[in-house]
């Protein structure tokens, strides 16, 4: 039993603001959310919407159409009413029309509130009504939000919800709305699952040049700044934040940058120096679809070859692709502590959809705990910076202790110093090329969902992990068994145990791109010889409902 | 291949100004009284990027124009080292030109060393950001007709904390120079060092410089910023060296509020 609302607006309508408000009060209730934004690249007007999807289940997908959509301006209505299921219900901030419920959010939040801001509380307590849903989980949320604000702040919102509540109290019934289950109240959204887990994990220095969709686990660092103790800077260009980021972690301290595909695109010599002076450089890449400035505020999975590339020359790099909040927290963590056992650059892949999805979650870990940087000490000696060890790793002594620490650009011998030695460079190249042996025998495995026995398997990476489990779910359900398999790290990757795994079953490549990337890939690691396509690239997120409905035919 | 003959070699043609520049670098750290072991050398690419690897400290030789960033991060990570760059006019003003720009403003404590030669020489003589009008090279065969960048102009107009010129060619007022800016405690420190290269730049020789550095006069008030860019406009018959403007804004480290509980190395474990 689901249901899904779509909250529809201009840009500074404050369609976000009810969004989040909603996806608040409903996880208070104990039901399973699942939400996302849908915007245009623009500060004011347009049409903005965020998407909400509420169940008794766990939830991983949107769908297509919505079963209750408030729309905040006419231009709204006019886009998305022809997307509104049947049955269904449209509140319009406007005047009656056939199949239209008008409420004036604004007119009424003058009204009652004082203030046209407070439209949004009026529409949230409306959508909580029509829905058949107590007010009062949202009405403890506004008070805990707006008491700082004082009593008449509070009051005015409370007004607000219940004129919203009682104007749209006939509609309760209309649509069978699920029932609360005791999900988890708590919420997280992807990007900040990855601010979470970058600052728990003792990030000590953040450089980036804001960009969407990655600017949100940028801003939330700086909000977390203070209390984990992180210098986040705003760096002039993306240039300067990743050679920021290799400088820091040159002198010791966990250091990453959040950028995307653009932005991505002017640090990639900055990439390659993390990987000669064998830096463990941390970035988040939340891509959108391209090329050039492309779709600035859509989403697309379309730079992973570029990724798992970037960089001139060769070198050892982790790329990870998570596909939850929950996924985002746990490898910004697992990757951080990969980059500094292999002393080398990591990417963790992430996309507008995921960046700004919103899922209950049992509660990410807050807490300090400093992952290993695998220093030694540095005592002096003969210390040699990149002394030649089977592993290729070399012991990692900081700057400012008895031995100088010397690194370069430029090819070098063990103690860091610029050579033209040929003999050294395959020594050193050999060494580093190492650390990617290691890191690829602890490759975390694909995920597989769905019965052991399928003939069919969806592949897929990164954000479109939640639609292909609804849809391997909605398969399996009818009677069509289907199964997935989920890299949730994307480089490198181990051939044999996924070519096993597969064996002859049909395969078939679920990915935003235009091009089938990740099938590319697995082909060059010898997996595939040939597989089906399934592509998305019109710059909105997959649904559950879409892919089931095209592995049908 | 002889692996001794390319690694204990100095790159530098003979009487290139890099050398003096190298010796007096050497005597400064000591008269400065800087622990080499907590010194760092910053490069990007180019012959000057190379001095790094031909004394005692350590070393971050990174990517050509990207000392400036580099040298940034590693200072906010541990503010208690001394980060020195030591990189040409064409990393630090060309191919660094955004860093520079930047980091005018953002005044982090690190310093800056540039070998100013106004000329390419890593890639064999083409114009530098700083070559003067009418240079001429093989790539710019009618002479250079953008007009030199000016570096000290810029930095005492963005209030740049420490702005001085010096000339290789007069190692014991360079030294005296550098001396100051291991010194300056109040942020980004600027030396720009003229530095005559004997391969490439025919025109501003050892002679040339010579005749025209002038030492700015004892009276001078450097926190005048009027005046400091009088002087910083000076070029041609006339080179004013020496401390040309000093500002007494506050650096990024005090006023950044994670760095004022200690160096951020620090802060790691003990959180």
């Amino acid at each position: 039993m689901d249901l899904q609302l779509r909250i529809a607006g201009a840009a500074g309508q404050g369609v976000e603001t009810t969004g989040d408000l909603l996806v608040e009060a409903f996880a208070a209730l104990g039901l399973h959310v699942f939400a996302t934004q849908t915007y245009m690249s623009r500060i004011r007007g347009g049409v903005n919407w965020f998407d909400i999807r509420i169940a008794d289940g766990e939830l991983f997908s949107l769908r297509q159409h919505a079963d209750l959509l408030v729309a905040l301006s006419k231009e709204a209505l006019e886009w998305l009413r022809g997307e509104v299921a049947d049955p269904g219900v449209t509140l319009f901030n406007g005047s009656d029309g056939p199949g239209v419920t008008a409420i004036g959010f604004e007119q009424i939040a003058k009204e009652l509130g004082g203030s046209a801001i407070m439209a949004n509380t009026v529409a949230a307590g409306a959508v909580l009504a029509a829905l058949g849903y107590e007010v009062s989980r949202l009405e403890e949320l506004l008070r805990d939000r707006f008491a700082r604000k004082g009593e008449e702040v509070v009051a005015a919102n409370l007004r607000c919800v219940r004129k919203g509540a009682e104007l749209a109290s006939a509609q309760a019934g209309r649509l069978q709305a699920p029932r609360p289950v005791g999900a988890p109240t708590a919420i997280c959204s992807g990007n900040e699952a990855v601010g979470l887990g970058a600052a728990t994990a003792g990030v000590k220095f953040v450089a980036s040049y804001p960009m969407t969709p990655s600017t949100g686990v940028f801003t939330f660092l700086a909000s977390a700044a203070d209390e984990y103790g992180i210098v986040v800077e705003q760096a002039e260009d993306e240039i300067a934040a990743i050679n920021m980021v290799c400088g820091a972690t040159y002198a010791g301290v966990p250091a990453m940058t959040t950028t995307s595909g653009g932005g991505f695109a002017l640090m990639v010599e900055g990439v390659a120096l993390a990987g000669m002076l064998e830096l463990p450089a941390f970035i988040f890449l939340g891509q959108r679809p391209g090329p050039a400035t492309g779709l600035p505020t859509r989403t697309a999975q379309q730079d992973l070859k570029f990724a798992i590339n970037a960089g001139h020359g060769e070198f050892a790099k982790a790329v990870f692709a998570p596909g939850t909040p929950q996924q985002c927290y746990d490898l910004t963590r697992h990757g951080l502590e990969l980059a500094h056992r292999y002393q080398t650059p990591v990417i963790l892949m992430s996309d507008q959809f995921l960046a700004d999805m919103r899922k209950n979650c049992t509660g990410l870990d807050t807490s300090y705990r400093p992952i290993n940087r695998h220093i030694v000490e540095n005592l002096g000696g003969d210390y040699l910076r990149y002394a030649v060890t089977e592993s290729g790793v070399s012991p990692r002594a900081l700057p400012g202790g008895e031995a100088f620490v010397t690194v370069d650009s430029d090819e070098h011998t063990e103690d860091g110093h610029i050579t033209e030695d040929l003999e050294a460079r395959i020594r050193l190249q050999d060494k580093r090329m190492r650390k990617l042996e290691g890191m690829r025998a602890e490759t975390l495995p694909p995920a597989w969902h769905g019965p052991p026995e399928a003939g069919h398997v969806l592949i897929c990476w990164g954000s479109t992990y939640g639609p292909c489990r609804e849809a391997v779910e909605r398969l399996n359900a009818a009677g069509q068994p289907t199964a997935m398999l989920h890299f949730s790290q994307v480089w490198p990757l181990r051939g044999e145990p996924i070519r096993e795994a597969l064996g002859d079953r049909r395969v078939t490549c679920v990915e935003g791109n235009a091009t089938g990337q990740f099938a590319s890939v697995l082909r060059e690691v010898g997996v595939l010889s040939d597989c089906e396509l399934m592509l998305r690239y019109d710059g909105l997120p997959f649904t559950g409902e879409e892919i089931a409905e095209r592995v049908r035919g | 291949m002889n692996k001794h003959f390319f690694d204990s070699d100095i790159a530098w043609c003979p009487g290139c100004g890099d050398f003096p520049i190298l010796r007096t670098l050497d005597k400064a750290i000591a008269a400065a009284g800087v622990d080499r072991k907590k010194l760092v050398l910053v490069s990007g690419i180019g012959q000057a990027a190379k001095l790094p690897h031909y004394t005692q400290a350590n070393v971050f030789n990174g990517l050509h124009g990207r000392a400036l960033p580099a040298a940034v991060g590693i200072k906010l990570a541990n503010h208690e080292l001394e980060v020195v760059i030591t990189s040409g006019d064409g990393d630090m003003y060309g191919e660094g030109g955004n860093h520079f720009l930047h980091n005018l403003r953002r005044n982090v404590g690190v310093k800056a060393f540039v070998h100013n030669n106004q000329v390419y020489g890593l890639t064999k003589g083409q114009a530098s950001p700083t070559s003067d009008l009418g240079f001429v090279t093989k790539v710019q065969p009618h002479g250079v007709i953008s007009p030199a960048f000016n570096p000290m102009a810029l930095a005492v107009v963005e209030d740049c904390s420490f702005v001085a010129r010096s000339f290789a060619g007069d190692p014991q007022h360079l030294q005296e120079m550098m001396v100051a800016a291991l010194q300056h405690r109040g942020g980004f420190a600027l030396l720009d060092i003229l530095q005559p290269c004997v391969t490439f730049n025919k025109v501003n020789t050892y002679q040339w410089y010579r005749q025209r550095v002038r030492k700015v006069e004892a009276s001078h008030d450097p926190y005048d910023r009027a005046k400091a860019l009088d002087l910083a406009c000076k070029w041609g018959e006339e080179i004013p060296i020496g401390i040309l403007y000093l500002s007494k804004r506050p650096s990024f480290e005090e006023q950044q509020v994670v760095l004022r509980r200690g160096r951020l190395v620090g802060q790691f474990a003990d959180q």
